[in-house]
């Protein structure tokens, strides 16, 4: 233990010096924005201030990369709860109830207790980082294709909660996200799928043209639809810019169980950290007292996934700092940064280059105290913004709609993409279909195809792995649990409602 | 010595620039547009971001990367090809991009890859190994893994990026050589989506360049049974190459490369083909590309330079025949 805080005095020495704290909050600053603005994110940004890394010392190149990667996950949930626009995977959820939060006036206390669950994820996050990251790297390894593909399958399930209309609808939105996931080049074969000959679909349809699109358009169409009165009435309720006692009182525990699961998964390989937001979000609609709430502007909604995803995004640092395992796109960035100056990451970085491992961690914890400092005031700016005329407003929201859109691959095709699915979003919330569940299946769909795939070519094609795997199968004992969990109450209203008609 | 360089660079700069100035049109006079067929920080991107900082010291213009990633790099070609043939926008792309989709997708092409596009320079390669988990495995050399695979036919998994990528091509030709059968698992993402399937076991076998290997390697849970390079690497003088275990010619050199559109004017292609030589010999390029674990290639001439691609897509030609790949359109 006294090696512990010897190793942490270390690791504050060295992100303290004025330096580092400078790169932390160069990152940090840089996160908030490339997490405000649509489109462009975290993995471009590191990519191109890669080359500047090279002439730092390594652990401030780290420091000010991290930062961008995490303080993304805090700018993210801005634009997601004031325009109903998701700039990353991990901030769909967030639109949910965060957007029907701030419609009613409340933007204000949304935002922040984003910033807070974040911050309080952040810290905690950290120090599991601090104090057990081999053995939770050891859990992370663990987790081969059988027992991701099981995940994803409870992922799935559980997804159907996510809606809070008809059921069946749901599982509609799902499968139609499955099936646009599907569009591209099967990796397997190479035969081309629902690309009809368009060769920039041959790569499959992009997360930010259809989430920007079906999202963000599709809410400024439906605006747009609605009489000129009723926008302004909804932009003057802005009461207060301050959570309430009440607000804090249902936040802490979304906040607490979020932590907890952005902090597992996102030590899991290949996009852990993605899945944490909506999980949080499943879980807290399951566990709340009335369920009925979410999607009507439930606190809850916003602080768990919120919480969740900066615990994901900090956790994910695990397997690459002490197995030399990239997680993600960025993390694999991060190795290339490492290795320029002659580092390895691997089980051997935290006694060869202490200085390294523990200057970061303590730069971690530093870089969100800063990015809190940085939100909280922004919030009056941000509420303000609401304020501008919507005739106005909701043209620079295009804008940077187009701009985000396009900065992803160059590729105005994708803008032209974005305004398809703007007007299928606007047709979905004509039709009262959820949009969340649809990002959903799009995204988990891919996922599990591929690793159903891998797992089946490693066990020779013998569907039993799923079950001979422990971890496999105590996931899948878990999904059949929570259908009988599901379905039972609906069996019982089912029973009910056929007595109350009689 | 150090200052004698500058001045002579400073002299040089000078005389290089009064020459140009009489021309008629001195290139370049703004930045130049380089398309890239990957995303951001693909190791063809790395590449090409160290060697645009330094280009800027030499042409006295800075040079803009366009990340236009998809299609197999048809849409990063096409763009290049398509745009005016003034020098102003090139294209870098890799042994994927620019010698095996013009040979396996070349009816996808709107343009004629071998009349519209000409190479300035290959830029750098980067090594590549044979690795395999070390996990409940025991094969130490390629000789013992070909005899455990001759005992557990079809029972050996290896990873690729891709059904019709070159380490696809490259395991099928080792397995041809060797008389030796394996399952493909193709995984999208590439080494950071499998190492981890390799280091638990569940995939045996990968050709991995060697800066995605260096960590693992390092650890201990893979190993490296062989380099693709003609010569032993300074850094694993262990490792022998493909020739010295008995394949000589097996295995796919990863290598990046300048392209500009057919009709730039020979001039500017002979100014940036120089320049790019001088960019890549300099010790900040050297060093970068090193730590890396990347080789600066330079081309020496435009003509060898043409040689060189004509060669590459011949082999590749040649490869698809011999090996047949479904590619189910």
């Amino acid at each position: 233990m006294g090696d512990f805080f010897s190793n942490l005095a270390l690791g504050f020495g060295i992100a303290l010096t004025p330096m580092n704290l400078g790169y932390a909050l160069v990152g940090c600053l840089v996160g908030t924005l490339i997490g405000v603005l649509p489109g462009i994110g975290p993995i471009a940004t590191v990519a191109m201030l890669l080359p500047i890394t090279f002439h730092l010392e390594p652990v401030s190149g780290l420091i000010m990369l991290a930062g961008i990667f995490y303080g993304a996950q805090y700018g993210g949930s801005t634009t997601a709860i004031l325009v109903n626009l998701p700039g990353e995977t991990s901030s769909v959820v967030t639109c949910i109830d965060g957007h029907q939060m701030a419609r009613q006036g409340r933007a204000g206390a949304a935002l922040a207790i984003a910033a807070l669950g974040s911050f309080f994820a952040g810290c905690f996050s950290t120090a599991l980082i601090a104090m057990f990251s081999p053995p939770l790297a050891i859990v992370g390894q663990s987790f081969g294709a059988p027992e991701y593909f099981s995940l994803l399958v409870l992922g799935l399930v559980a997804a159907v909660v996510l809606a809070h209309g008809s059921v069946i609808k749901a599982i509609a939105m799902v499968v139609l996200g499955l099936l646009l996931g599907l569009v591209g080049t099967d990796g397997n074969t190479g035969a081309q799928r629902f690309s009809f000959d368009i060769i920039i679909l041959s790569d499959g349809i992009g997360f930010v043209p259809l989430a920007v699109g079906v999202f963000g358009l599709g809410e400024i169409i439906a605006n747009l639809m609605a009489p000129e009165q009723q926008r302004t009435i909804v932009q003057e309720k802005i009461s207060r810019l301050w959570p309430t006692m009440q607000d804090f009182r249902q936040a802490w525990p979304a906040v607490l169980r979020g932590t907890a699961l952005g902090s597992i998964l996102g030590v899991l390989p290949g996009g852990g950290a993605t899945l944490s937001s909506f999980a949080s979000y499943v879980l807290e609609k399951k566990v709340a007292r009335d369920p009925s709430r979410f999607g009507k502007g439930a606190i809850e909604g916003v602080a768990g996934p919120e919480s969740a995803n900066n615990a994901g995004a900090q956790t994910s640092f695990i397997p690459m700092l002490t197995l030399g395992i990239p997680g993600n796109a960025v993390m694999a960035l991060m190795i290339g940064a490492l290795t320029i100056h002659g580092i390895q990451p691997g089980p051997q970085v935290m006694t060869e280059r202490p200085d390294l491992f523990w200057g970061m961690v303590a730069s971690m914890w530093i870089g969100n105290l800063m990015l809190v400092i940085i939100n909280l005031p922004l919030i009056g700016i941000w509420v303000q913004l609401l304020k501008v005329p919507y005739r106005l407003l909701n043209l620079a929201i295009l804008l940077f709609c187009a701009i985000g859109v396009y900065t992803v691959n160059n590729s105005a095709f994708e803008i032209m993409l974005t305004a398809l699915f703007g007007v299928l979003g606007y047709v979905f919330m004509k039709l009262e279909c959820e949009p969340a569940p649809m990002l959903l299946g799009f995204i988990l769909g891919p996922l599990m195809e591929e690793n159903l795939r891998r797992a089946m070519r490693i066990a020779s094609g013998d569907p039993m792995i799923f079950i001979q795997r422990p971890i496999s199968l105590g996931l899948l004992i878990a999904t059949v649990l929570l259908l009988l969990i599901v379905a039972l109450p609906a069996i019982r209203s089912k029973r009910e409602e056929a007595f109350q008609e009689n | 010595m150090r200052r004698l360089a500058l001045v002579l660079a400073a002299m040089l700069g000078i005389a290089s620039s009064v020459v140009t100035a009489q021309a008629q049109d001195k290139f370049p006079t703004k930045p130049i547009k380089i398309v890239l067929a990957y995303g951001p920080g693909s190791a063809t991107d790395i590449i090409t971001r160290i060697m645009c900082e330094q280009l800027r010291q030499i042409l006295g213009q800075s040079c803009v990367v366009d990340n236009k990633p998809g299609a197999f790099g048809i849409l990063a070609i096409e763009d290049m090809a398509r745009a005016r043939p003034d020098g102003y926008t090139l294209q870098v792309g890799n042994v994927s991009t620019n010698a095996i989709t013009p040979v396996l997708f070349k009816d996808k092409f709107s343009i004629n890859y071998e009349k519209d596009v000409v190479p300035i320079a290959r830029l750098a390669e980067l090594p590549t190994f044979l690795m395999v988990t070390t996990k409940d495995f025991a094969p130490k050399t390629l000789a013992e893994f070909v005899a455990y695979a001759k005992q557990h036919p079809g029972k050996l998994k290896y990873a690729s990026p891709g059904a019709g990528s070159f380490p696809h091509y490259d395991t099928e030709i080792l397995s041809r050589r060797a008389g030796i059968e394996m399952v493909a698992i193709h995984i999208k993402a590439g080494p950071p989506g499998y190492i981890n399937d390799m280091v638990k076991g569940d995939i045996q076998f990968a050709f991995m360049n060697v800066a995605t290997s260096a960590p693992q390697i390092k650890a201990g849970t893979l190993r490296p049974l062989a380099v693709i390079t003609d010569k032993r690497l300074s850094d694993y003088p262990d490792v022998p190459t493909m020739a010295e275990v008995g394949f000589p010619g097996v295995g796919t050199t990863l290598w990046a490369g300048l392209f500009a559109p057919a009709g730039t004017p020979p001039e500017v292609q002979q100014t940036l083909q120089k320049a790019v030589v001088q960019t890549l010999n300099t010790p900040q390029v050297l060093d970068a590309f090193t730590k890396q674990n990347i080789q600066s290639r330079p081309n020496a001439s435009l003509a060898e330079a043409k040689t060189w691609l004509a060669g590459e897509i011949a082999n590749w030609q040649k490869i698809s025949k011999e090996v047949k790949i479904d590619l189910t359109d």
